[in-house]
Parts: structure tokens; sequence; C-alpha cells
């Protein structure tokens, strides 16, 4: 209880310094300007997010071979905490596209594999409400988890070299290729204080997981009586 | 200060998911709490 | 080897059954024809930007279909309660899963080939020029979707609304293929085609990791 609280603190602090170094720390982009500054915010979540992803598949994995119901737990936690990563990458990425490229959405490589692999936690997440039983659902679902993070380096192989005859946003060539070392350093900050962000939301989800398991055995067990 | 809206936008947004998430987490904690409250103290009254 | 000798029994077992009934590739084939043809409304064929979304269609045309056809794969066992038989038949569970895929992909292949003269006779897109390798595309295409797809229907199958679940699942895994092969199919169907073997390489190490997933992760989807 108390080192989540401590790390939840440590999370709101470093996030809030983050966004200051983004605004103060961070030079001024000279084509984009000051819309350029989502940049940290949007490419922090998503690291963080392909990290709860990563997170989930280590629980997966772990499970298929423990067979102890905390991966479990860790598996639900890390995609649940992946998809709301996620969700905001998707939503200031138009909202940063929409005032330097005048449209919300554009089928560039990134934001696509991103919006695949957000379907693909979504589709395990909804695997998990349909089957009842309880260690019949862990299993199935670890399963479908390795094989969606298996998947991802293909997504974004495949949407990367064979989706991009139309020129993409000139911008983002690359993350690091001529970006100002400042600005690197600055995006390198809201990375971890977003992964720590992170962090903390799995544990709680965690928590929140392994008390509906309680529940689940009390239940069990006030019915048999 | 071109387009202040959007990144205010974008941030309050952002910020706004993680805390409703994380408020949703401990509402539902608090709801299991109770339930696993309300299951104990059912199960020591039938022993 | 056994895993091969059992795959080749099960295999056969596969077969027989359907051809028996043919009810599997007939509706699926008619169920591509149906989907070619409302394509057909929903953009206009025969113009020259039809030709652009053509091999787009035909794929999502078979990765529906596909979704559609794999749905009986493990089901059919559960009714029948012939699925603990049928591990306790073989050494190696791998084998059933090699069987039902070989079996999966013949059978996707096939409709294909049946509907790939109507494909081109309504989109007015000659085949001709480079057949082989439409049809090897076609053949690591439908592959790799019956590969995942025979992984995922052995999940599916024991789920509630499994009808649903299984192009859930399913559809977005196979994104990779969708991309790859349509691009592929499009330039061999191009007014100057040519061969991208570099695309036809991605799809054969799609094939080949999710095969190695499917050997490594698979007899864990058949415990009871």
């Amino acid at each position: 209880m108390g080192k989540r609280i401590v790390l939840g603190a440590v999370a709101i602090l470093l996030v809030i310094a983050a966004a200051y170094a983004s605004f103060y720390v961070a030079p001024e982009e000279r084509t984009m300007g000051l819309v350029q500054r989502i940049f940290y915010f949007h490419v922090g979540s998503a690291w963080a997010g392909l990290l709860a992803f990563f997170v989930c598949f280590i629980g997966n994995l772990m499970y298929v071979w423990k067979r102890e119901p905390k991966y479990d737990w860790l598996g639900v936690a890390g995609a649940e905490v992946g998809l709301v990563f996620t969700t905001v990458v998707l939503i200031t990425g138009p909202i940063w596209a929409h005032p330097v490229w005048g449209i919300w959405w554009t089928w560039d490589a990134r934001l696509t594999s991103t919006f695949v692999l957000w379907l693909l936690y979504v589709s395990y997440l909804l695997l998990r409400t349909l089957i009842e039983e309880p260690e019949r659902r862990a299993l199935h679902s670890a399963l479908f988890g390795i094989f969606a993070f298996i998947d991802v380096p293909l997504v974004f192989g495949a949407i990367r070299w064979w989706r991009t005859q139309h020129p993409s946003p000139v911008i983002m060539g690359g993350p690091g290729s001529g970006l100002d070392p400042t600005m690197r350093k600055v995006l390198l900050f809201s990375g971890l204080a977003m992964c720590v962000l992170m962090a903390f939301l799995i544990a709680e989800r965690y928590v929140l997981e392994k008390m509906r398991s309680e529940v689940d055995i009390l239940q069990r067990e006030a019915e048999a009586q | 200060m071109k387009n202040l809206n959007s990144v205010f936008a974008a941030y309050l947004i952002g910020w706004g998911a993680f805390f409703l998430f994380y408020v949703s987490i401990a509402k539902r904690t608090s709801d299991l709490r109770a339930e696993v409250d309300r299951l104990k103290s059912s199960l020591t009254r039938t022993k | 080897m056994s895993l091969l000798s059992n795959t080749a029994i099960l295999l056969g077992k596969e077969l027989r059954t359907e051809f028996r009934s043919r009810e599997l590739l007939t509706t699926t084939a008619v169920f591509i024809l149906i989907v070619l043809v409302l394509f057909s409304f929903a953009i206009n064929p025969g113009t020259e930007e039809a030709r652009q979304f053509a091999p787009g269609l035909l794929w999502l045309a078979i990765l529906f279909a596909a979704s559609l056809m794999f749905q009986s794969c493990f089901l059919r066992e559960q009714t029948n309660d012939t699925l603990s038989s049928l591990r306790l038949a073989v050494s190696d569970p791998f084998a059933i899963f090699l069987a039902k895929l070989i079996a999966n992909t013949l059978f996707l292949l096939m409709t294909e080939l049946l509907m790939l003269p109507f494909f081109a006779i309504f989109y007015n897109i000659p085949l001709w020029s480079k057949l082989p390798a439409l049809i090897l595309v076609l053949f690591v295409g439908s592959l790799g979707i019956s590969i995942a797809g025979t992984a995922i229907s052995a999940i599916s199958a024991q789920a509630r609304m499994r009808e649903l679940l299984l192009p859930l699942l399913l559809l977005p895994l196979l994104t990779p293929v969708l991309v790859v092969s349509s691009l592929v199919t499009g330039s061999l169907l191009d007014r100057d085609p040519i061969v991208q073997w570099k695309g036809i390489g991605f799809l054969a190490v799609f094939d080949l990791i999710f095969l190695t997933a499917l050997w490594l992760f698979g007899e864990y989807l058949l415990e009871e």
C-alpha cells in the first residue's frame, strides 16, 4: 500500500516536470511552433503504451509456463493500461496533425500501426469477458496475448514497408534523426515520466484484479454453504 | 502563440484520460472491497 | 516420423469428411462470389480506379470467407466430443493443428482458384500473364491466414459469442497479410506486372513465425 502511494506521487511529480520541460526547456520548433510541444507527450505515451503491452506479454508467457493466477492479473493490468496509453496516443495524434497538416487523420505508418495494436488489445480484453471459467480464460487469453504480441513487429513492418507509397508527412522521418539535443533529452525524460506513470497504473490495476479473484473465491465459498 | 488551443486540448485530454482511468480503478477497487466485507461477514454469520 | 504419419492420417480424415459433403467448399465459394458482386456495386468496376482497388477487395473477400470457414474447424470436434480421443490417439498434439491447417489451406486455396476466373471477368483484369506468381502469392497468403485462423478457432470455439469472436480476434492479427498480399497481388495485376519477391518473402516469414508459435504453444490450446 505505502509503496504504491510513493510510486503514484513520484509519477505525478515526474509527469508535471516533464510537462514543464516540454514547454520551457525544449526549444521552439521552427516550422510547427508551439503545437510541436504535443510531441513529447504523444511519443512518451506511445513508448509507455508499448512497454505496457510488453508487460502484458511477459505476464502471458509466465502464466502459460507457471499457471499462477498472479501472472494472469499482470496480463490484464498490462493490456488495460497499455490500451489507455495508446488511446491517448491516438487522440493526441490527430490534435497535433490537424493544425499542422490540416487533416485530422492520416494513414501514416506509425499512427496506423498503433491503431491496429489498439484493436488487437481491445480484442484481447473482449476475449476475456467471453470465457466463463477462470482457468480457461486465463490460459486462452494468455495464448492470444502471445500471438498478438508476436504480431506487433509484423504489423509495424508490413505497414512501414508497404503502405508508404504515398509520401508521408515530412516531419518525424524517424525519432532522433536530426532531433535537437535538448529536444531529445526532453523527449527521453518525458518518456521516462510516462513509463513511471504506466508502472503505477499497472500496480493499481494488478491489485484490483487480485481483489476480484478473491471475491470470486469468497463467492464460491458462500454458494457452497 | 498560434495553436495554443490544440496544445491545451491535447494535454487536457491526455491527463484527463489517465485521471479517469485511475478514478475507475479506485471506484472498482472500493466496490470490490465492500463486496469482500459483505461476503466475509455473511460467511462468519453462517458459521 | 510419428508426427508426419499422424498428420497424414488426420489430414486424410479431414479431407474425406469434407469431400463427402463438400459443404464447406461450396458455401465459402458462394460467399466469396457474393462479396465480389456486392463490392462491384459499392465501387464502379471496370474503371481505372477499380483496377487499383480490386486486389485489396479480393483479399478482403478471402479474409472474410476464411473467418467464416474456420468456424467449424474445432467446433465440429467439440459437438461430437472427438477432441479428447484425438488427443489420446496422437503422440504430438501439433499433428492435430498441422492436419487442420493443411486442410484449411487446401480448402481456402481451392475456393480461391474457383473464384479467380469470376474475379478476372467481373473486374476486367487479365490474370494469365503472371498466373504462377499469382498462385504462389495466393498460397503463401492463404497459408498465413490458415495458420493463424486454426489457432484462433481453437480459442474461439470454447468461448461465448464464438461466431463473432473468431473474426474479431483473427482479422486484426492478419493485418500484415492483408497489407502485403494485396499490394503484391496489385503489382502482379498491373499494366506492366512485376513480381515483388520481397513481399512474398515477408508473407513466408509471417507463415514461419506463426507456425513456430503454434508449434510451441498449440498443445496448451487443446488442454481440457
